[in-house]
């Protein structure tokens, strides 16, 4: 349990590549943290220099107020699960989750009793004589969360743990941290490139991109009011629309007019638009697949397309569809309300029309990427 | 069903090829093993004629015995046996833990000049190590480590640069994931406590092989031990005391003898070899990582 900081962190590798750039960030005591971002981002070389396994090129890193940067990972006082498990391929189970128990001379009376423990939290008893190489990937992965478990370390530290797990063990063992994380009531530090992950186990989400910081914040944030384009694409799965598009202002009412349509940006983020000053012009308008509604073919304000591709993903179809002047989008609509001729209908070549509500749009500048309407 | 015959027949093909190309390898791998074996042989029966000290006509000795071997104790051979396993065994202790460590070092940090010093050693080792043999003699009899102190001197010798044989092993410390150093360093191990704990178990091949080679260098040498030791008895070892009875006053009594001194320093290498050969070919790296 303790508090994380780090200030004006950056690495810089031999080759001088800048990895990862002025890095600031306060992680409270017992808080979950998700570094996100797409590879070779610097996540993992964040959370590797909190580990201290990769040298700080400049700044600080403080676990419970103490500067570590000069500090052995043995003697930070954390716990890692790896990737790819590193697991001590000659020790047994037990050996592999009693290592730094036995380094610690800890009495074998009571190791026993902790290694026993975990291997019940979980569920890995009946493997404890068993070399790694008699296990399966989720059971390797558990006896890798085991072996940190017993450490009481003040933070726990996990490099994408999930990524070599199939979807479905994934999804399970994605759960199991969760229940984890309630036990163990400590600080967790969680790097992954899978923004679902991201999204369900944060409490906040730090979203990299080219060793930079994009954004911090809690899921609902992130999600809701990205920062910058960036974030917006990269959270939320299809990804966001983004479309180019004239912002318009009509009789004191802010219009959008993406691919000939014109969509009236009403309730907030018109009255926002107001508020931020935001003059008329170009701007990138970002629509979440989800936020795209069918509309009447009568409708003259909203966007005609030809479905490319269907989706049938169950509760949902992903509709891809292209506009008049071959931009793609993504919608997504629940089937539960759809008759089963609309259904038959929606296939490849076939002319429908989407709109969107103004209070799920958002405003970036062209420019800078910046979201107009939130950030400074 | 059809397809039945015909399979049957190329079957039987194949079955008459292989077993002639087999009949051809091992015809070759039979020849091989008697030119081979033949030396080993002939010093074996040698060893134990009892009619005749000097070389005979004949192979299969016409009387039988141990005479020649209970004559070695009457010798020197027994010091020098001793010698050698003195040098070789601390040799073989020395060699190891400095071409471990070395090439645990190599392979996992990063320092400076680390690639320089491998290409360094790389062309270093292009260079015969007899090159260093004068030098070698004056600076070891300025320490007083020459003729009849060989031994101590003659270690210095083949320990010396020893961490240039980190090839192989850092070969392997390559292949073993450096996650398991990192986990084991978070873990609360040193860097000390990996290697002994974590790598060398899982190098077992590895450090048999290290071992069994730096034996038997001092075990079989002859060029640096007959030098540093100068005609001094005392300081010599196996291969050039056994190699001083073949002078021409002493061939004549000596002969038999020392095809009996042959084979006893083949034994504990043999023995050596029989008890270590089966790490060879076990792997142990299953199951660490996702693979």
């Amino acid at each position: 349990m303790a508090s994380v900081k780090l200030t004006n962190v950056v690495k810089i590798y031999d080759n001088n590549v800048t990895a990862v750039h002025d890095f600031n960030l306060d992680i409270k005591d017992k808080e979950f943290v998700v570094f996100v971002g797409p590879s070779g981002c610097g996540k993992s070389t964040t959370l590797r220099m909190i580990a201290g396994l990769e040298e700080i090129s400049g700044g600080t890193v403080e676990i419970d107020g103490e500067v570590v940067n000069d500090l052995q990972p043995k003697d930070r006082n954390i716990a890692m699960v790896f990737q790819n498990y590193a697991l001590y391929p000659h020790m047994t189970v037990y050996d592999n989750i009693a290592f730094s128990l036995r380094l610690q001379k800890m009495p074998e009376d009571e190791i026993y009793e902790k290694v026993t423990q975990a291997a019940e939290i979980l569920g890995i008893t009946e493997y404890l004589m068993r070399k790694p190489r008699a296990l399966s990937g989720g059971q390797r992965q558990r006896v890798a969360i085991g072996r940190a478990m017993v450490r009481n370390s003040k933070v726990f530290l996990m490099d994408e743990p999930l990524s070599n797990l199939d979807a479905k063990l994934r999804n399970q063992m994605r759960a199991e941290i969760i229940l984890l994380r309630q036990r163990l009531d400590t600080t967790f530090i969680y790097v992954t490139h899978d923004q679902t992950e991201a999204m369900t186990l944060g409490d906040r989400i730090v979203i990299m991109k080219d060793g930079y910081i994009m954004q911090v914040g809690t899921p609902e944030e992130v999600f809701d009011r990205p920062d910058n384009l960036f974030v917006a694409e990269f959270i939320g799965a299809p990804k966001m629309n983004i479309m180019k598009t004239k912002l318009v202002e009509e009789g004191g009412e802010f219009y959008v007019t993406p691919f000939g349509s014109k969509i009236k940006v009403d309730g907030e983020k018109g009255r926002l638009l107001k508020e931020k000053g935001v003059k008329p012009g170009e701007v990138l308008l970002g629509v979440r697949p989800e936020h795209m509604v069918l509309a009447d073919a009568a409708d003259a304000g909203a966007i005609s397309a030809k479905v490319e591709v269907n989706e049938m993903m169950g509760s949902e179809l992903h509709l891809h569809v292209f506009t008049e002047d071959g931009t793609r989008l993504i919608v997504r609509i629940p089937t539960i309300g759809l008759t089963h001729e609309q259904r038959e209908s929606l296939v490849n070549g076939h002319e429908l029309k989407v709109s969107f509500e103004g209070k799920v749009m958002h405003f970036f500048d062209p420019e800078t990427e910046k979201n107009l309407l939130y950030g400074e | 069903m059809s397809s039945g015959p015909t399979l049957e027949k190329r079957h039987m093909g194949m079955t008459a090829a292989n077993r002639l190309s087999n009949t051809v390898i091992y015809i070759i791998l039979i020849v091989m093993s008697i030119i081979w074996l033949a030396p080993f042989v002939f010093i074996v029966m040698q060893s134990f004629r009892v009619e005749s000290t000097w070389m005979t006509g004949y192979v299969m000795p016409q009387k039988w015995g141990f005479d020649n071997y209970i004559a070695l104790g009457k010798t020197d051979f027994w010091h020098w046996y001793t010698n050698t396993f003195i040098i070789a065994l601390f040799t073989a202790a020395l060699q190891t833990v400095i071409v471990l460590c070395m090439s645990y070092t190599l392979s996992r940090f990063r320092f400076k000049m680390r690639q320089p010093l491998m290409k360094f050693m790389l062309i270093l080792g292009l260079f015969p190590g007899m090159l260093t043999m004068i030098i070698l003699y004056r600076v070891l009899k300025d320490l007083g480590m020459t003729q009849d102190n060989a031994v101590p001197g003659l270690i210095l010798v083949y320990i010396a640069s020893s961490g240039m044989g980190y090839y192989v092993s850092k070969g392997f410390f390559d292949t073993v994931p450096k996650a398991l150093d990192e986990a084991a360093r978070i873990d609360g191990a040193t860097r000390a406590q990996v290697l002994w704990k974590i790598i060398l178990p899982m190098a077992k091949p590895i450090v048999i092989y290290t071992i069994l080679t730096a034996f038997m260098g001092p075990w079989g040498d002859f060029v640096f031990a007959r030098y540093i030791s100068m005609n001094s008895t005392a300081g010599m070892n196996v291969a050039v005391g056994l190699q001083s009875w073949l002078t021409l006053d002493q061939i004549n009594s000596r002969y038999t003898m020392f095809c009996a001194g042959g084979v006893i320093v083949a034994i504990p290498v043999t023995i050596l070899f029989m008890c270590l050969q089966r790490y060879y070919v076990e792997g142990v790296t299953g199951g660490a990582v996702k693979g």
